[in-house]
């Protein structure tokens, strides 16, 4: 029997999409992998390490710039075959959620903890002389800040806190574990000891505070604090039009399949880009009934090539499908 | 279609047990999570449960061509009813958002699986059921009861969608 139509468990049906970044090893320029066969069929709510849930986005749009030429022969100049030119491909959306890693993949650049100030400081666009960093002490972990009972006092539940090493006046990428920002000379940032702490990806809120620790209402990105790390707390995060820096991370999208079967775009290398597919929009106004309008991040990445280690081909991206069970497979 | 309802009744009744173990009804000597898929009771059953969960369903119809088997969507309602805790029942509008609250709740995620329940363990049969966000409609003061208090019910309505059990 012939079936001319679509059949069942062979069409992805779904209304949203998740993502998911990991960092880029900014040093080695090594991606997160994504193994189909290791990773593929996790708890949409539970992504395998060092994957982090960004939430539902929308208006998901995949673009590919790959140049295929045609090769000609002959007097006549007819195709007698075709090769792939440059290679390029394209991805945005808009994140429905706000927050740090969010903030910064749709800014692009470096992205700021604004850190609690001392009020005689001078105003700065990104927040101007911190407080000062209290040490974290050994027994942390990534939910869980020993500060000692002196010191626990300057933090209180609700608090927004960045935990990092001090700034040593290096140059290169600094971030523990995730890059925040490239230094290339310690002059640019007024050999701050809290630049680092201003980058970070090692943020967090305190859901709780114990006579010595702080307990976090989710684990720091980065993992437990390395050794020389100390917090200090945040008020707001900041991004700019603007800077060296480019964010790079590892990239999954998964199609919440509701009716049986799983897509995922894995793109081993993003980098936020400049170039619009659609047009100039930095966020995205979506009325939910006039006058009450939500506001999302618009992001727009250009993927960047990795080889593949099973027949050395470069590639951009790849797109996985997982059939529903006892769904046809062709 | 009966596969599509099973499953779905099956799906919200576990989601039910899970959210809220102490929503239950008596029924038949059995302790059961509180909802009942209405045409599936005995036609002389009496008054309505409280505090209760009641399924029904309405139109389906291919929303989609060119699928084989169609895909169909078809109209769910559910209706519930309390009188609160208290013998004055001030607390009825708190139990009716309470029972608001947990089937707002057991239908996340909106989709799972479609199973053929006639055979035992149940088969899965392959393709999902999925659902839109329900729509909860306006709360409904019923008539002075008895004891000096009242009922307060609700209708709320969702679009189920899935694929007819038919041959290519």
């Amino acid at each position: 029997m012939t079936n001319t139509g679509m059949r069942a468990g062979m069409v992805p049906i779904g209304r949203r999409l998740r993502a998911y970044f990991a960092p880029v090893d900014r040093e080695t320029g090594k991606a997160t992998p994504f193994d189909p066969a290791k990773h593929g069929v996790f708890l949409l709510d539970a992504p395998p390490t060092p994957w982090i849930d960004l939430g539902w986005i929308e208006n998901f749009a995949r673009r590919s710039g790959t140049l295929v030429e045609p090769l000609r022969a002959g007097t006549r100049g007819a195709v007698s075959g075709q090769y792939r030119g440059e290679l390029e491909a394209l991805v945005e959306f808009d994140f429905r959620e706000w927050g740090k890693v969010q903030m910064a993949l749709s800014g692009g650049s470096e992205h700021m903890n604004v850190l609690a100030a001392d009020p005689n400081a001078d105003a700065q666009a990104s927040g101007g002389s911190a407080l000062p960093a209290v040490g974290v002490l050994p027994g942390s972990s990534a939910v869980e800040l020993v500060v000692g009972a002196g010191a626990v006092g300057s933090f209180s539940k609700g608090d927004l806190v960045a935990v990092d090493v001090d700034y040593q006046q290096q140059s290169g990428y600094v971030g523990s574990a995730i890059a925040g920002a490239y230094v290339s000379d310690p002059v640019n940032v007024k050999h701050d000891i809290d630049f680092v702490r201003r980058v970070t990806f090692s943020v967090g809120r305190v859901a709780e505070t114990t006579s010595t620790s702080l307990l976090l209402a989710q684990p720091l990105p980065a993992g437990a604090p390395v050794l020389g790390a100390a917090v200090q707390r945040v008020v707001a995060f900041v991004d700019r039009e603007g800077g060296a820096f480019f964010q790079e991370w590892s990239a999954l999208f998964v199609l919440e399949a509701e009716s049986g079967g799983r897509v995922c775009f894995y793109y081993p290398r993003l980098t936020p880009c400049g170039q619009k597919a659609s047009d100039d929009q930095r966020e995205t106004i979506s009325e939910i009934s006039a006058p009450i309008h939500s506001i999302a991040l618009h992001a727009t990445f250009r993927a960047l090539a990795v080889k593949d280690e099973n027949d050395s081909a470069l590639a951009l991206y790849y797109r996985s499908y997982f059939p529903a069970a006892t769904a046809s497979v062709y | 279609m009966q596969f599509a309802k099973d499953s779905f009744y099956v799906a919200m009744r576990e989601r039910l047990a899970s959210l809220n173990p102490g929503r239950t009804i008596e029924r038949n000597g059995s302790t059961r999570p509180a909802i009942i898929v209405a045409e599936n009771e005995l036609p002389n059953t009496g008054a309505r449960f409280s505090d209760t969960f009641y399924v029904e369903f309405g139109e389906a119809r291919p929303v989609k061509t060119g699928f084989v088997p169609p895909l169909m969507s078809m109209e769910c309602f559910f209706w519930y009813q309390t009188h609160g805790d208290g013998e004055s029942c001030i607390d009825r509008g708190r139990k009716l958002g309470q029972l608001d609250l947990e089937l707002l709740n057991m239908c996340h995620p909106s989709y799972a699986a479609k199973r053929n329940f006639l055979q035992s363990p149940s088969v899965d049969l392959g393709s999902g059921i999925f659902w839109s966000g329900p729509v909860l409609e306006g709360a409904k003061e019923r008539d002075r009861l008895d004891g000096g208090g009242r009922k307060i019910e609700r209708w709320a309505r969702l679009i189920l969608y899935f694929y007819a059990e038919v041959s290519a």
